[in-house]
């Protein structure tokens, strides 16, 4: 009970930064497997660029997975145009209505793109083919492992039919295990559902584009391509800058940001919960300090100066919030389990940060157990062994 | 060579009206070896002298020479590192600490005195053969009897060799058979050339003493040398009056034990609640001198 404060804070704490450390090696990760000249292309002013171009603020937290605004074909035509762009893959959402056998399946994430989707994101099929160029308008999907298994209950479904929307579609193909989440943070490629561009136009009439990969011609040529591709976009949106062109290791820097807000608010909770923590500490050391005046009274009369008396109750203040502190890092370990099968976050626990945790619990224990020491030593020893 | 030397010892408590004079110059000085009974009825002064001189606390006024050394001026640090290496207490409520052991209880004032574990262990192990507890050292204090508990707690005062052990009222929680067997390992311990000092209500212990000071209204109303093995005649006095006390004593709140001592003063000395001026005019005047 006494030790919850400490607990509390340390386990969020180490629990936040390592979920933070785990999402920025996963984007970093990302960067150097997909090569920093991919460029993607959101819909929404998503972030705030100072004047050398450089992301102040991200704007809306919200949608940031897959933004609202809107971008459609016409876009994708733009940005297939812009000078030094070489491959340009479409990612449409499809409101996603998976049947099979009458039984819905609402995890997947339904989308919408080219040929050269697994090019683009290095990312190759296990079992089966793609889609080339000639399927354009054919109804097959090439599906995530997660669908496989969850849908399908096997490992190569391929030649199996499920329907979406009431529109029967075919298997063909099954993709590598995804390890990173490319399309935007917290979108779980092993659950898509691929299907060819026109099949989803098809399907709804026409396709809400969450987001457009584009891979310059050159490394060199990254920087003059968003440059045209944002001029290009700002035209055709009649001025209006209502969309978003990111680089890779801007990607890294919006997650950094979102997740700063979150270290902040989680932060300040577990300060919180340290404080009272501390504050509970003290209280139960003042509490055990009175109960123990008989105690005090005995070991001064038996010759325990003030100073071996403070000592006393000064450790015991510490070993109860550094143990407090253990428990709190031992529970942070279990959480970081707990985290890693349910998600696909993969939580980090840094050395660093269990030892700072370690090192602030066993200061508050410091911080909060001299008053309790200091009233222990200062009590009178004829007084003392007097109390009942 | 005296151990214990006090010179015009005072002691007050409280402040204004609620003035307390607890002890009244008191002089007394206790050789080496003696083992001396305190007698007093409640409220006389005893514990406070003893207090006192166990360096609990310090006197108001007055001098205090504890083997030679002047001990009525020190910091409360100087008198528990004193008290650690000088003094022994027994307590008439055993006082050992509930959570240890028996073994760790005694071996405690050593860990004070920063002595290392090993020695610790065994120099309390070999006290408490010698009070005929080594079948009980790993017991905790409340699986001992009275006896036991008081025997353990005689150890722990020898534990650092004292040059004093004080001892309040150490059987008074106990029964006869423990009370003896007590006290007798106390007339030991004195016999082994130990000074130690007795407060009771009992004038039966008296016994096993060689000087007994009766205490009154915090001041030392007779003191004498008695031969051990006997029960002074002044005590069994007072021990028989005791027994008589009449209804008339308690209404008028005198202690029926202290009628048969002659007092030191011709005129009826003042209650414990003495006035402060006059004491404290006195006792500017001796610091004027």
């Amino acid at each position: 009970m006494t030790m919850t404060g400490v607990i509390l804070g340390v386990l969020s704490v180490i629990t936040i930064v390592s979920i933070g450390e785990g999402v920025k090696r996963q984007v970093v990760g990302q960067i150097n497997l997909l090569g920093s000249d991919l460029i993607s292309v959101r819909p929404g002013n998503l972030v705030t660029r100072d004047k050398n171009g450089n992301i102040v603020k991200v704007n809306q937290i919200g949608n940031f997975a897959f933004g609202s605004g809107s971008m459609s074909d016409s876009d994708l035509e733009t940005i297939k145009s812009s000078s030094g762009v070489k491959t340009v893959v479409p990612i449409g959402l499809v409101n996603s209505g998976v049947k099979l056998d009458d039984v819905q399946y609402n995890q997947s994430l339904v989308i919408a793109t080219n040929d050269k989707f697994p090019a683009m994101l290095k990312q190759t099929i296990t079992h089966g083919v793609f889609f080339d160029d000639t399927d354009s308008n054919k109804h097959v999907v090439v599906i995530g492992r997660r669908v496989a298994e969850n849908l399908f209950a096997e490992n190569v479904p391929i030649g199996r039919t499920f329907t979406i929307r009431g529109t029967e579609f075919v298997v063909i193909g099954v993709f590598e295990e995804f390890n990173y989440s490319p399309l935007a943070y917290g979108t779980d490629l092993n659950q898509a559902i691929a299907m060819p561009y026109a099949a989803g136009q098809e399907l709804t009439g026409h396709n809400q584009l969450a987001q457009v990969l584009v891979r310059p011609e050159s490394v060199d040529q990254t920087t003059a391509a968003i440059a045209s591709i944002n001029k290009k976009m700002t035209l055709a949106h009649g001025g209006q800058n209502d969309f978003t062109v990111l680089k890779q290791d801007e990607n890294l820097s919006v997650v950094s940001d979102i997740l700063k807000v979150f270290t902040a608010f989680i932060s300040g909770v577990a300060a919180m919960s340290l404080l009272i923590g501390g504050i509970g500490i003290m209280n139960i050391m003042l509490v055990s300090v009175t109960e123990r005046t008989r105690e005090i009274g005995i070991r001064k009369a038996i010759g325990a100066t003030n100073r071996q008396i403070s000592e006393q109750f000064f450790v015991e203040a510490t070993i109860l919030s550094a143990t407090g502190g253990a428990i709190g890092i031992g529970l942070a370990f279990v959480v970081n389990a707990v985290l890693r099968i349910v998600t696909h976050l993969n939580p980090v626990i840094s050395l660093e940060v269990v030892l700072i945790s370690a090192g602030v619990s066993i200061a508050l224990g410091i911080v909060f157990g001299v008053i309790p020491a200091v009233r222990a030593a200062r009590k009178d020893p004829i007084e003392a062994l007097r109390y009942e | 060579m005296p151990i214990i030397e006090l010179k015009e010892i005072s002691k007050i408590f409280g402040f204004g009206d609620a003035t307390t004079l607890a002890l009244d110059e008191i002089d007394l000085v206790i050789e080496k070896g003696e083992f001396v009974a305190i007698m007093g009825p409640s409220g006389s002064g005893k514990s406070t002298l003893m207090n006192l001189i166990g360096l609990l606390d310090r006197p108001t006024y007055g001098s205090y020479k504890l083997g030679g050394k002047d001990v009525s001026r020190l910091r409360t640090n100087q008198l528990a590192k004193i008290r650690r290496d000088r003094v022994g207490y027994v307590f008439q409520s055993f006082n050992l600490l509930p959570r240890l052991n028996v073994l760790e209880n005694v071996a405690l004032p050593l860990v004070y005195k920063g002595v290392g574990a090993n020695k610790r262990i065994k120099t309390a192990s070999a006290l408490l053969e010698r009070v005929g507890l080594s079948d009980r050292e790993y017991y905790l204090p409340k699986h001992l009897s009275g006896g036991q508990t008081q025997r353990a707690a005689i150890a722990r005062a020898l534990v650092n060799s004292p040059d004093i052990i004080i001892a309040d009222e150490p059987t008074g929680n106990l029964d006869s058979e423990s009370s003896r067997v007590v006290m007798e390992l106390l007339s030991d311990i004195h016999k082994l050339g130990n000074t130690i000092l007795l407060v009771t209500h009992n004038p039966e212990l008296t016994r096993y003493v060689n000087r007994v000071v009766y205490m009154h209204d915090g001041v030392i109303v007779h003191d004498e040398n008695t031969p051990i093995g006997e029960v002074p005649k002044l005590a069994r006095k007072a021990l028989n009056l005791f027994q008589r006390k009449t209804e008339e004593d308690d209404l008028a709140g005198v202690s029926a034990l202290m009628k048969a001592i002659p007092t030191k003063h011709t005129t009826k000395k003042p209650r414990a609640k003495a006035k402060k001026p006059t004491s404290r005019s006195k006792s500017m005047k001796r610091i004027k001198k």
